[in-house]
């Protein structure tokens, strides 16, 4: 998410969700790869501290392999064990049957040196089983130095690496991105090339049909310039879509405080011919008027979206009711709808679900933005071949 | 009644093994300057284990040899090799039995 907000990319929801398990497994593997490094790391420190205290504890053997001479040779005059505070004993004899130890602990006789319960145990075979000692354990109690220091180093390392692993992951991701933002900008770039040149012919035929007296033409000629009219509009509908797209991010917001009904009257009236043409019945129901700091321009973006989209999916003679409650605007109609399993992609940039209609799947990813940009929040409900509706709510 | 039976049974067993040690090995070691419980000493220090002195001790007694025995060699120059033992192989048992018993480490280091 961090990475496709920082490239300044507008992911799809399915590129999201690569995105999520392709982090996902290279944090899992980062996290395998650090552990697999620290616990080489941590069984090669406990080496070298078991080769120095093996060395201590070489010494202690000698020793009681002498006492336990001693004691083989007086066995008829002293039974006493040889003990030291400085280490613990145990004796085996060749059957691995225990014949004595200091201390009552569990001991194993299948390594020569190891460390267990915070014991290093060092195992002997002397040359002649005194007392019928095969095997001499000696033991002493470890400190713990060794782990506090490992525990440091590795603690160090870990956050070092995953770091670095961090770092590497993003330039990866960045990598990995890289195709899908080039295709994502050559298609801004076409759109924003394109809206350019639509400019001025839109605006000379819009402004030239408004500054047509209309009460002195006959019917005939009023319908063809109504029908020259809904086209201009719908082109210019497409052209304020794709110049939001372009420009969405960098446009400067005039906020003010907005009368919402008066507004939705005035994009009513706007798309009146519109929707005429369709025979679709366009009618607003306002139950309670409110207003929202908004800007203007970007708001009747939104409220235009949701009604033009009403009116291109909808069947003929169909109807469209805006509603206005407090906080609250909602856009129905009893069109073709949308099966549930794309409602969640309806928001996505170039999401088209139907060829029967023109577009290029702007609308709803425009009134996503919008509503983003204003924490209003958007609730979609469809059924296939029953209709919409849309509310917007702040 | 079946206690009083069990108790006789047990103490004419251990008689009789005692019998087989006492009169089969003590008697002659008796002779010999080195007590017997050297040589016990001598076969811990070779073979370790129960089992490994027990089976050692039973073959040298059935094969007395030079090559196999445990005592040094002065000792051997000085007394010889022991004759073959007469003894039945369960009396023999027995009896190395009763001997590791009297002077087995197992039990008695303090």
């Amino acid at each position: 998410m961090l990475a496709s907000r920082s490239l300044g990319t507008d992911l799809l929801h399915s590129e999201k969700q690569t995105l999520l398990r392709f982090s996902t497994l290279y944090i899992l593997l980062s996290i395998v790869i650090i552990w697999a490094f620290s616990f080489m790391y941590y069984e090669s420190q406990k080496g070298l501290m078991l080769q120095e205290k093996r060395v201590i504890l070489q010494e202690y053997s000698k020793q009681l392999i002498q006492d336990l001479k001693y004691l083989h040779i007086n066995f008829d005059k002293t039974q006493t064990y040889p003990r030291d505070d400085k280490f613990d004993s145990a004796i085996f004899d060749s059957d691995q049957k225990l014949i004595f130890q200091t201390s009552k602990t569990e001991l194993t006789l299948n390594k020569i040196l190891y460390l267990k319960n915070n014991t290093i145990h060092l195992i002997n075979i002397p040359e002649s089983y005194y007392l019928g000692a095969q095997f001499i354990i000696v033991k002493m109690k470890d400190d713990g130095m060794w782990i506090k220091d490992v525990t440091k180093k590795i603690v160090s390392f870990t956050i070092l690496a995953f770091i670095f692993m961090l770092v590497i992951g993003y330039i990866l991701l960045r990598l990995f991105l890289k195709p899908m933002k080039d295709a994502i900008k050559l298609l801004d770039n076409f759109i924003k090339d394109t809206t350019h040149e639509l400019n001025t012919p839109i605006s000379t035929i819009v402004t030239n049909i408004e500054m047509i007296d209309k009460s002195s033409l006959d019917k005939n000629l009023i319908k063809k310039i109504n029908r020259i009219d809904i086209g201009a509009k719908t082109i210019s509908n497409i052209y304020q879509d794709l110049t939001y797209l372009t420009l969405g991010n960098k446009i400067i917001s005039n906020d003010e405080d907005l009368d919402i009904a008066h507004l939705i009257l005035e994009r009513i009236d706007y798309f009146k011919s519109l929707a005429d043409a369709k025979k679709v019945g366009l009618s607003a129901t306002i139950i309670e008027n409110s207003s929202l700091k908004i800007d203007k321009a970007k708001f009747s973006k939104l409220l235009d979206n949701l009604i033009s989209n009403a009116i291109k999916y909808n069947n003929i003679d169909g109807f469209i009711k805006i509603t206005l409650e407090s906080k609250k605007i909602i856009v129905e109609d009893n069109g073709i709808g949308i099966a549930k399993e794309n409602i969640s992609k309806m928001q996505d940039r170039y999401a088209r679900f139907n060829n029967s209609s023109g577009g290029f799947g702007l609308g709803l990813n425009i009134v996503s933005s919008i509503a983003k940009e204003y924490n209003l929040k958007i609730d979609i409900s469809s059924e296939l071949k029953i209709g919409t509706k849309v509310s917007v709510s702040w | 009644m079946v206690k009083r039976v069990l108790l006789i049974f047990l103490f004419v067993s251990s008689c009789l093994s005692a019998n087989v040690y006492e009169t089969n090995c003590v008697k002659c070691h008796k002779n010999i300057p080195v007590s017997i419980d050297k040589y016990f000493y001598r076969y811990l220090l070779t073979y370790s284990s129960e089992n490994n002195v027990k089976t050692a001790m039973i073959n040298y007694m059935q094969n007395p040899s030079k090559k196999e025995t445990v005592m040094a060699e002065a000792f051997i120059s000085r007394f010889g090799v022991k004759k073959k033992t007469t003894l039945k192989e369960s009396e023999l048992k027995k009896a190395i039995d009763i001997y590791w018993e009297k002077y087995k480490v197992l039990g008695k280091l303090k």
